[in-house]
């Protein structure tokens, strides 16, 4: 077989060739118009990097069908792997089943976690001694703003994937809304990471958040970082638009928005927030890019600009972006914990509704990452109070967890061990947050590890964890294989006790005077020994993830059947065969009862095929 | 072990449980944040807010913590137990309970916050004046009477009012014993007040990320009582203001003042080189 067969290949022959174009078309205008000197490498690149990412979408066959359409040429929906070709292939390249995009995302999600998870072995190590060992504070400052920025796509690419496989599959729909569009989505991520990648050759020292005026004046690697994410976001708004429309149009029969498993719910406040916020986030970096680029004095003071108005912009979306990457997770622990406790989940409406208020007060919260940075004083206030209602949601969330435990007959294989731990790490994260809430307190607290530890808990704790869960949990019904239970609960035993180590030493060096972002630290702060314990459990949290890779891997060949509801689950999922076959429902379904009904005798969640006509299957 | 969910005892252990697991939560977070010396009135009241918080923080990681590996150990499934587990799908009353309860504890911290930031962040009149210039990677302290120097000295129980000026990219002031911190923002000065109520040697560190040596962007700060200042500021003013000697806003990394120890005063010059290893001028 030809590699040539890949789209990923022909994709990435397109994004070479693209690059290429922009190089020389950017150096020929130049040399027409004649500039001195015709190769200016800056805007050379910038071209680049945008005809490239177009290129490669071109070479990998997403926009084929829509070009055919302007051609008027049919374009009828392939089902199943590509002629002619091993299985294994339509993941190397254009499918169009929700289920192999889902995977698609998940895996490149795991890459990625282990991409920025090895950055940060790699400066812990560094670390864990004062003085500069092998990195250069340029290499040092580089590698720690890529660990931010490759960690939080890894958290978009698995919650993409999280949602694409499983909210059809929940509403018991034949595919996403806009299948096209969906593999748009998750492959304009590839040229976005390696972008973003690439933007390591060229340095950038601005850490995730590239404040400027120092992402105006540091090394070109900034621009890549700037488009790379400019892909990233445009995959969150079309991908979740695709979501909305999948679960606003095309449930079953009688699943009204108060009977869809939680998870929809979770993902459905969680879309809303990628469709609304996250162009602020493309226009703060493109305005970053062009003021680097034709001298915009949008953030430049001697230009009419502040640099304090990136720092709206920017955290105007990255604020609520906290909730995009934990509310799928929050909604992972709601999911499954019912499952193991043999319980209804306590509250349905409460904890359904307890995400969309977290949604909508995050958005007016964004102002508390910027108490020091020389906004208005007055707008202190307000921030801090809005900051703080943010706990009377979240609150909801862990009582009604509670709530769900209590009185059950609790189970605890690898998944359920999982969603405890991530509550356990979370409740670390949330209950560090007001500390950081009220001014006064953040002051001395705010830009150190302190911080860190804070939101390193709540990313593990709200996305990391209920991630590891989640692969658990559904990776049954993926692979029709169950994984190897022990291995799982030794990669448990071994990262959340290490995880809690991370984060409360982390929290501890903060407190005593330890900044954020710096390659080399004060010996007199006596950190030192708080930087060994937090690079060892560094450590020990990436041989758990390797641990679980082997797991899943291994138990691919060799795991036990799993037959199709090994968790007795209600979801309509599990009623279906594992691994999904192709047309994931043989006939559509009916709903028919409440979602976690457990322990209610005679009770059922869905019927197949139903009594009923079938309102929406055909409208889509 | 009573095994009901709805069974009184349940919740009378549990209720135990909680309060002495919130004592000694307390008493090992305390021990694990071991804020610095407390250098300023400051540092009196945000440590007292911080603490509070703790409180909150280990009653409600007890609430939480207790409950849960409570209902792990007595609500696990026992061998051959077949059945499910207790039906009941919410309760409203308590919904709304631990929805007003949070909101009560929000409003307590919004108001002991905003008095809080009231306090560390009020002004006084005859405040003692002080220009910080940060730029990639190092400070200049400019007194009003335009003595320049490139460590912060400074007298005891004074309200200091520090206006912060970036030259370049933004920085941030931090000394940590003082608790206060404040970006500098190139284009607007923005300002800073904190009361010493310690003498001694401490440091200002730069705490927002200012490109390649921004781990070293660090410079000495004496806290000195009052007439240890004068002194300190008459040398300075015999040695920069009346000679004319430029060096001082000449060089950039800077023969300025080391060596101070106690009452003592200034005595000589020593370069400062941007790294981490300052001489470290403790007694």
């Amino acid at each position: 077989m030809s590699l040539m067969k890949l789209g990923l290949v022909r994709g990435l022959i397109g994004q070479a060739v693209g690059t290429l174009i922009g190089l020389v078309l950017v150096t020929l205008l130049r040399a027409a118009f004649g500039a001195n000197p015709a190769w200016l490498p800056e805007p050379a690149w910038v071209a680049g990097a945008i005809i490239g990412g177009i290129g490669f979408m071109y070479g990998v066959g997403s926009l084929d069908d829509w070009i055919k359409w302007m051609r008027g040429i049919p374009t009828p929906l392939r089902h199943g792997p590509p002629p002619s070709q091993p299985a294994w292939t339509r993941y190397f390249g254009v499918d169009y089943n929700h289920k192999i995009i889902g995977i698609q995302y998940g895996v490149t999600g795991l890459l990625m976690l282990i991409v920025g998870g090895s950055f940060a072995l790699i400066f812990r190590t560094e670390l864990v001694r004062p003085g500069l060992q092998f990195l250069d504070s340029n290499t040092y400052n580089t590698i720690m703003s890529l660990h931010g920025w490759t960690a939080l796509m890894s958290v978009l690419l698995a919650v993409g994937g999280m949602s694409n496989y499983l909210v059809p599959l929940m509403v018991g729909a034949e595919d996403m809304a806009f299948p096209r569009l969906n593999a748009f989505a998750y492959w304009v991520n590839v040229p976005a990471i390696i972008l973003l990648l690439t933007s390591l050759f060229f340095g950038w020292d601005g850490g995730w958040t590239v404040y400027p005026p120092l992402s105006v004046i540091g090394s070109m690697g900034f621009q890549f970082v700037f488009y790379g994410i400019f892909f990233l976001g445009l995959s969150s708004i079309l991908g979740s638009i695709n979501i909305i429309v999948t679960m606003l149009r095309m449930r079953p029969p009688g699943m009204s928005l108060f009977r869809m498993p939680i998870f929809c719910w979770a993902v459905l406040a969680t879309s809303f927030l990628q469709m609304t916020a996250t162009q602020f986030i493309g226009m703060s970096f493109l305005m970053l890019s062009w003021q680097r680029l034709l001298g915009m004095g949008f953030f430049d003071p001697a230009k009419g600009g502040t640099p304090i108005l990136f720092q709206h912009t920017f955290w105007f979306y990255s604020h609520p972006a906290v909730y995009i990457f934990v509310l799928p997770g929050l909604g992972i622990i709601s999911e499954i914990l019912p499952v193991f406790a043999r319980k209804p989940l306590f509250g349905y409406r409460w904890v359904a509704l307890s995400s969309v208020a977290i949604a909508m007060v995050g958005f007016i919260v964004w102002g508390h990452h910027m108490f020091v940075s020389g906004y208005a004083e007055y707008l202190r206030v307000p921030f801090m109070i809005s900051t703080l209602l943010v706990a009377v949601p979240t609150g909801v969330k862990f009582f009604s967890w509670l709530g769900t435990l209590w009185g059950g007959r609790l189970t605890f294989p690898t998944p359920m061990l999982f969603v405890l731990g991530a509550i356990s790490v979370f409740l670390l994260g949330g209950l560090s947050g007001p500390i950081l809430g009220t001014v006064a307190s953040d002051m001395p607290l705010t830009d150190t590890y302190f911080v860190l530890g804070h939101f390193h808990a709540t990313l593990f704790g709200g996305y990391v964890f209920p991630f590891i869960a989640a692969i658990y949990y559904w990776y049954p019904k993926i692979t029709g294989r169950m994984y190897n239970e022990t291995m799982g609960k030794v990669h448990f035993w071994i990262m959340t006790p290490a995880f809690w180590m991370m984060s409360l030493g982390q929290m501890t060096i903060g407190v005593m005077g330890m900044r954020r972002r710096i390659a080399d630290y004060d010996p007199t702060l006596h950190v030192e020994f708080g930087h060994l314990i937090i690079t060892i459990a560094g450590f020990a949290i990436a041989f758990g993830i390797l641990l679980m890779i082997y797991n899943l891997l291994h138990s691919l060949d060799v795991g036990k059947v799993a037959g199709n509801n090994p968790w007795r689950s209600r979801s309509p999922e599990w009623q279906i065969p594992s691994p999904v076959p192709e047309h994931s429902y043989a006939m559509p379904i009916s709903v028919v009862g409440e979602p976690y009904d457990y322990g209610l005798a005679n009770s059922t969640y869905i019927q197949m095929g139903g009594g009923h006509a079938v309102a929406h299957a055909g409208d889509d | 072990m009573p095994k009901s969910a709805s069974d009184k005892r349940h919740f009378l252990i549990i209720a135990a449980l909680i309060v002495i697991s919130t004592v000694v939560l307390y008493f090992l977070l305390d021990k694990m944040l071991p804020l610095p010396a407390q250098g300023s009135d400051e540092a009196l009241v945000i440590d007292g807010l911080i603490k509070s918080h703790l409180v909150v923080i280990a009653f409600l990681f007890s609430l939480v913590g207790v409950f849960m590996i409570y209902a792990l150990v007595v609500f696990r499934k026992r061998e051959g137990d077949e059945s499910e587990g207790e039906h009941f799908e919410g309760n409203t009353v308590l919904e709304i309970v631990w929805t007003v309860v949070p909101l009560i504890f929000v409003v307590f911290f919004a108001f002991y916050g905003i008095n809080a930031l009231a306090q560390v962040t009020h002004s006084e009149p005859n405040e003692f004046e002080v220009k910080a210039e940060g730029q990639q990677w190092s400070w200049d302290f400019v007194y009003p009477n335009g003595v320049v120097s490139p460590e912060l000295v400074l007298p005891v129980n004074k309200r200091i009012h520090v206006t912060l000026h970036s030259k370049d990219v933004l920085h941030d002031f931090w000394i940590p014993e003082m608790r206060v911190k404040q970006d500098l923002v190139p284009g607007q000065d923005t300002q800073i007040r904190f009361t010493p109520i310690l003498t001694g040697d401490f440091k200002v560190r730069c705490a927002e990320l200012c490109g390649r040596n921004h781990y070293s962007m660090e410079t000495p700060v004496h806290i000195m009582q009052q007439a240890d200042y004068e002194k300190w500021m008459s040398d300075q003013e015999a040695a920069q203001l009346s000679g004319g000697s430029s060096t001082i806003t000449d060089t950039a990394n800077i023969t300025g003042t080391a060596n101070i120890s106690g009452t003592t005063g200034v005595s000589g010059t020593t370069s400062v080189t941007n790294t981490i290893n300052v001489t470290d001028t403790s007694k």
